[in-house]
């Protein structure tokens, strides 16, 4: 199990530094100049001395191996630099936005397993039936429906009907459990609408087959309850692509927040992504893009971790490997 | 209580300003109205809703209402718009002022007893420093409006609250041009040590308006609260906060919920349409300083060809083009010249159908399957094939930049010209635009003002701030010299007339509208006068809420 962790590990830190390279070298080839934004870009032609000034105080006129050296060596001690944009450490940014994104994808996730599963389940308990055709139409429907233009018609129904709208000021969930639980409620519907079909549809799938089996075929030869054939019997050996499918989403969901964190004014780490790259804000962008990074290799390597504590034979797969 | 301000303010309008070039004329003292008649109450927390976060807090280094807005009220001007009438300007920090008989030299007599937010006073020295740094500015510090301040020669102490500046030329619009809402006054003592680091005040607010900043969290909440130490009357809120809400649905469901009391920037007609309906809610549109106008870069062929420029100019309907961007990007306006809608220096009706495709402005009449045609022929003799491929660069995140160059796009394939749309994120787009990467754009460009000197000086010198186009023009730039130093007021009015007869001649720049933006608020808010500008007025000191 050590070396199999370990082998994870390795491959992730190797990952990470990939995606640090990756992100260094785009930030600086796409078209956008980092000095241009800082000179008042939009208040009117700015020399070309001005913009070599701005270049030199930031460092941005040396060589890139230079740049990335030493970004990799700050980065190396947990110091993502400061943000050209907000003046901030970017790691005091990203840890004053993380909380939010955190929290509505847990929620999102929470909200998609809880109602997924068991409309997945139904679903391919009663294959062919109304409550099975009423489920694949909402998880469809789901699935078709962007999760911003859930956003916007949440936001507008509410205001139409009961005058409703999304606050302005969100509270961290230390602060106020129960009102940060129903400020971030909205979002994380928005959000989870779309994990809720997915789920729903995979858990359908494996549990068709999975109830098709001889082993279930059994069960219910022996005179077990329904609930124990289609529960303990069924779901638990077909959850597992069901887990994966949760652990991808939810590290994914990280890095997919930025519209409708947009719609709501959720100030998490999406709309700093995306204020970070319009700005040409490199340490902002660089940093954050490797967070979201190492919250993926983190995620699949959870995931790895649980598929094995499930399967003994992954595991033992992964340390024959 | 009624709303009033010292007695010992003065006020002169854009006519006394012309005058005052020419003789020594004190300026006139007279208490300005503030949304008179009208019972204020103290107290209560004005909730805004701003676009976005404001880039920094620089305000010098700024052109963007999002760190205007946030900035106003700490900060003070030498003088300010006048909220009753946008034409005249009222004392702020200059409780007084002085213009020379030959007009090239202003004293302003600065207030006693003002302070800084960190309590330190003001003095001539802060007003020297904060004027040299916008029209010199330090090392490291970008000035956009530096060609406000050009022709200020000298800047000197006359005393400790006497500022004395020494012109090279007289020049009629002055005092408007050192008024200009962004040109506000910063601390020596902070802000010259963070100019040496080449940071200046991107990062604090420190100002001797109203209000002070007391918390700024980036994609959440800048509050302001009153200043107990403001020099003036104090304010009647308690405090200001902004919220960053980036979409218009999403500002304008934040105001129906009255989760905010006001938003001050709604260019889409259809929100605000909405909001209309809502009981409660007060919303106007008005027209403000902000064009929109297709601009060829001159360095590039075949735009370096007049005729080709011309035919750009003749392929647009107008009409069709307010209809069409207006009620997205609040283009609804129109003017008859270079000048603002309503401007006194508007050309007549006959001058603008001079040049080609003006005549489809809006009730003008013009043909504008003739002017097409004319658009081919000209386009043929330029030597420019069918099917010639053009780009338009364009941000896609403002209607009146992206909905423009759609548009624009659609109309100049009707002299058949293939024109397409290149939709670039902010940072891409003012890159290429800054360094002449580009065959056309759409800009929308706002003004911090709307004398003579601010309109041609920003956006139709060579020299100015605005010339995304690149084109060099000695006989146009000596024109706007000519016009801006005229003291004689009907003189000047012919030559600010023959500046933009010649400008257009040009067609540099293919005016297309002017843009008015909306704003709403609750009703509960009073005391916010609303002027042509949305940069003006918005100290919100006279602002309270009627809760």
């Amino acid at each position: 199990m050590f070396s199999f962790i370990l082998q994870r590990l390795v491959i992730g830190i190797v990952t990470l530094f990939g995606v640090a390279v990756i992100v260094f070298v785009i930030m600086r080839v796409i078209p956008g100049d980092a000095a241009v934004m800082l000179s008042g870009a939009g208040a009117g032609v700015v020399s070309e001395e001005e913009l070599a000034q701005v270049r030199s105080k930031m460092g941005l006129d040396r060589p890139l191996v230079v740049q990335f050296g030493d970004w990799a060596g700050d980065v190396a001690t947990l110091d993502l630099g400061t943000s050209l944009r907000t003046g901030n450490p970017v790691i005091k940014d990203i840890g004053r936005r993380f909380p939010y994104t955190a929290q509505i994808v847990v929620m999102a996730t929470l909200i998609a397993v809880c109602l997924g599963i068991p409309a997945g389940v139904l679903s391919a308990r009663f294959a062919g039936t109304w409550i099975d055709r009423v489920l694949q139409a909402l998880s469809i429907g789901g699935l078709a429906a962007p999760s911003f233009w859930v956003g916007l018609i949440l936001i507008l129904g509410l205001v139409a009907l009961f005058q409703w709208s999304a606050p302005l000021l969100w509270e961290p969930f230390w602060v106020s459990p129960a009102k940060s639980l129903a400020q971030l409620f909205w979002p994380a519907l928005a959000v989870g609408l779309r994990q809720l079909a997915l789920i729903a549809r995979m858990t359908r799938s494996i549990m068709l087959e999975v109830l098709g089996e001889d082993y279930i075929r059994t069960a219910r030869a022996k005179g077990l309850s329904e609930w124990d054939v289609v529960v303990r019997h069924g779901l638990s050996n077909g959850l597992l692509p069901v887990v994966t499918l949760i652990g991808f989403e939810f590290s994914a969901l990280f890095g997919g927040l930025i519209i409708t964190e947009a719609v709501f004014s959720v100030p998490g780490l999406g709309q700093y992504v995306v204020a970070s790259i319009l700005n040409r804000d490199y340490p902002a962008a660089q940093g954050i893009v490797l967070v979201l990074a190492g919250i993926v290799v983190l995620g699949n390597l959870t995931v790895d971790l649980i598929y094995g504590w499930l399967d003994p034979r992954t595991r033992m797969r992964g340390a024959q490997a | 209580m009624k709303t009033g301000r010292p007695s010992n303010c003065g006020t002169i309008s854009r006519r006394a300003a012309l005058k005052t070039a020419g003789g020594a004329i004190a300026a006139a003292v007279a208490a300005p109205r503030w949304a008179s008649g009208q019972t204020a109450k103290r107290g209560g927390t004005l909730r805004v809703s701003n676009g976005g976060d404001p880039p920094d807090f620089d305000v010098h280094q700024s052109a963007t209402y999002l760190t205007q807005f946030v900035g106003a009220p700490c900060y003070s001007t030498l003088l300010r718009a006048d909220p009753n009438d946008y034409n005249k300007l009222v004392a702020d920090l200059a409780e007084k002022w002085d213009i020379s008989a030959d007009g090239k030299t202003v004293t302003f007599h600065l207030h006693g007893g003002v302070v800084f937010h960190d309590g330190t006073p003001l003095t001539a020295e802060d007003v020297i420093y904060s004027l040299d740094r916008i029209r010199k500015p330090p090392r490291g510090i970008v000035s956009p409006r530096k060609g406000l301040l050009g022709n200020i020669a000298s800047i000197e102490p006359g005393g400790p609250l006497t500022v004395v500046i020494r012109l090279t030329e007289p020049q009629p619009d002055f005092l408007f041009m050192v008024s200009n809402p962004y040109n506000v006054i910063v601390p020596k003592k902070v802000c010259e040590p963070l100019d040496a680091q080449g940071q200046g005040m991107k990062r604090q607010i420190v100002g001797t308006g109203p209000f002070r900043l007391t918390q700024s969290i980036d994609g959440q909440i800048y509050e302001l609260t009153r200043f107990d130490g403001y020099f003036g009357d104090k304010a009647y809120l308690d405090k200001i906060q902004f919220f960053p809400i980036k979409g218009e649905v999403e500002r304008g469901a934040a105001l129906q919920g009255k989760r905010i009391d006001a938003s001050f920037f709604f260019p889409n007609e259809a929100v605000l349409a909405t909001l209309r309906k809502v009981p409660g809610i007060t919303e106007l549109r008005r027209p403000t300083p902000t064009f929109v106008n297709l601009i060829p870069n001159v360095q590039r062929k075949p735009f370096d060809d007049i005729r080709v420029r011309e035919a750009l100019s003749l392929a647009v309907d107008r009409e069709a083009f307010i209809k069409t961007v207006g009620p997205l990007a609040g283009a609804f306006y129109h003017s008859i010249g270079l000048m603002p809608p309503g401007s006194p220096y508007s050309l007549s009706v006959e001058q603008i159908k001079q040049f080609g495709g003006y005549d489809t402005l809006p009730g003008l009449g013009g043909n504008v399957a003739a002017n097409r045609q004319r658009a081919i022929a000209l386009l043929e003799q330029a030597g420019v094939p069918k099917d010639f491929k053009i780009v338009i660069i364009t941000r896609g995140d403002l209607p009146a930049f992206r909905d423009s160059a759609i548009n624009v796009a659609g109309q100049l394939k009707t002299v058949g010209l293939d024109a397409t749309v290149d939709v670039r994120d902010t940072g891409s787009f003012y890159t290429m635009e800054t360094k002449g990467d580009f065959q056309l754009v759409a800009h929308s460009v706002a003004m911090g003002g709307s004398v003579p000197d601010q309109i041609f000086g920003e956006g139709y010198t060579s020299y100015g701030g605005r010339n995304y186009g690149n084109w060099k023009d000695d006989a146009l730039d000596n024109m706007f010299r000519e016009q801006s130093r005229e003291a004689d007021p009907q003189k000047r009015t012919e030559l600010i007339k023959k500046f933009q007869l010649e400008f257009l001649k040009t067609y540099y720049q293919v005016n297309l509208a002017w843009v008015g933006y909306g704003a709403a608020h609750l009703s509960t808010v009073k005391g916010w006068v609303a002027l042509p500008d949305i940069y003006a007025n918005m100290q919100m000191d006279k602002v309270w809420l009627d809760a």
